[in-house]
């Protein structure tokens, strides 16, 4: 069945999803100062980024991508996440990501469907 | 006697050895961990899903790349925890230890050189012929309902769950003042304690997200945004905020109908 042939392409991998939301952030706002005007357009477009490079891996996946930047002011951050799915076929991948001027968190969470 | 004929018997017997750690190093289906019921019917995918590891073709040789990761936090560790087989690679490298040291003419190599006579199924016992004594357990997967929709009536709305949401960051973070190491506690276990209540509300076959963003109120900019490749007639999200003078707290949820 194809299922067994397939097993290897139908995870979620870590590493790969990881690489592409390292290069979306770095398209995005790599050597950007935080300003609050563009702080919009940069989050869409860090999430936009993700997905459409994630929907390129052609994966039978659904996927969530969250992404929250935040100025760096000497405030804390956290973040939690709690998942109810399949722990076989589901996975989530989160980067952190900073500069002198402000913290950009993003997680993708895919779905086996 | 001559020596040749010795070392053949020696040998020989060094076969039988090997073959027996092979036997006692593989996992018996029998003595896994029970599987987290995560998902009560689809226990049998999951096992089918361990299976599809163990069939994978013997590409990895003895230093191989580990098997792909599914999550960037290094919680638990792969193997019998999750109710995973060990993978292939650690399989091998045990072996590879004590045939080592004996003759080079016994040689246990990848998966590629099999000693035993006939066809050798992973996951299988087998007698010294090489026949599986019992026939490994067949790929079980979901029954198949034919349903690609929700049942009608039985959608995630998201109401409910915004208002769910928001009773419970009200009724947790009221009056609480941010501390360091109090955040983060508050954060999980808001996180699970939402997943929780949703899971209640939630019909059957959905899979929940939750995430929480909870911050110290100081004076800076931020932003929390999220977008979802999914289907748009049977998923959906509900988010809440709650803000005092010293903390502030996002909370999304998400839910995804699994076909």
């Amino acid at each position: 069945m194809d299922e067994f042939q397939s097993g290897e392409e139908t995870a979620f991998v870590v590493d790969e999803v990881s690489n592409i939301i390292k290069e979306a952030i770095e398209g995005a706002i790599g050597g950007n100062a935080y300003q609050h005007s563009k702080v919009n357009q940069w989050t869409t477009s860090v999430v936009e980024q993700t997905l459409s490079q994630l929907t390129k891996l052609g994966k039978p996946f659904k996927y969530i991508v969250t992404c929250v930047i935040m100025q760096k002011n000497g405030a804390g951050l956290h973040t939690a996440s709690s998942c109810f799915w399949d722990n076989s076929s589901d996975g989530n991948c989160t980067v952190r990501w900073e500069n002198k001027t402000m913290y950009c968190i993003v997680t993708a969470f895919g779905l086996a469907i | 006697m001559p020596a040749g004929a010795r070392s053949v018997s020696v040998s020989r017997s060094n076969t039988l050895h090997s073959l027996q750690n092979t036997r006692r190093a593989l996992p018996c289906p029998a003595q896994r961990q029970p599987l987290a019921p995560a998902c009560l019917d689809r226990s049998g995918d999951r096992w089918g899903a361990t299976l599809s590891m163990a069939q994978r073709p013997p590409a990895l040789g003895p230093g191989g790349p580990a098997p792909p990761r599914r999550s960037s936090h290094p919680a638990l560790p792969h193997g019998t925890a999750e109710g995973h087989p060990p993978p292939l690679t650690a399989r091998r490298g045990s072996l590879a230890a004590p045939v080592a040291s004996r003759r080079s003419s016994v040689v246990l190599g990848g998966g590629a050189k099999r000693l035993s006579n006939g066809p050798w199924v992973p996951g299988a016992r087998v007698s010294f012929s090489g026949l599986p004594l019992f026939p490994p357990v067949p790929e079980a997967c979901c029954q198949n309902t034919y349903r690609t929709q929700p049942a009608p009536g039985c959608r995630f709305h998201a109401g409910p769950a915004q208002r769910v949401l928001e009773a419970t960051l009200a009724a947790r973070l009221q009056g609480v003042a941010y501390t360091p190491g109090a955040g983060r506690q508050l954060a999980q276990s808001l996180a699970e304690q939402l997943r929780g209540q949703l899971k209640e509300l939630a019909p059957p076959r959905y899979k929940l997200v939750c995430s929480v963003v909870l911050g110290q109120a100081g004076r800076q900019g931020l932003r929390v945004a999220s977008r979802a490749l999914w289907d748009p007639e049977s998923d959906t999200f509900a988010s809440a905020t709650f803000t005092n003078a010293s903390l502030f707290a996002v909370a999304t949820v998400h839910g995804l109908y699994y076909e």
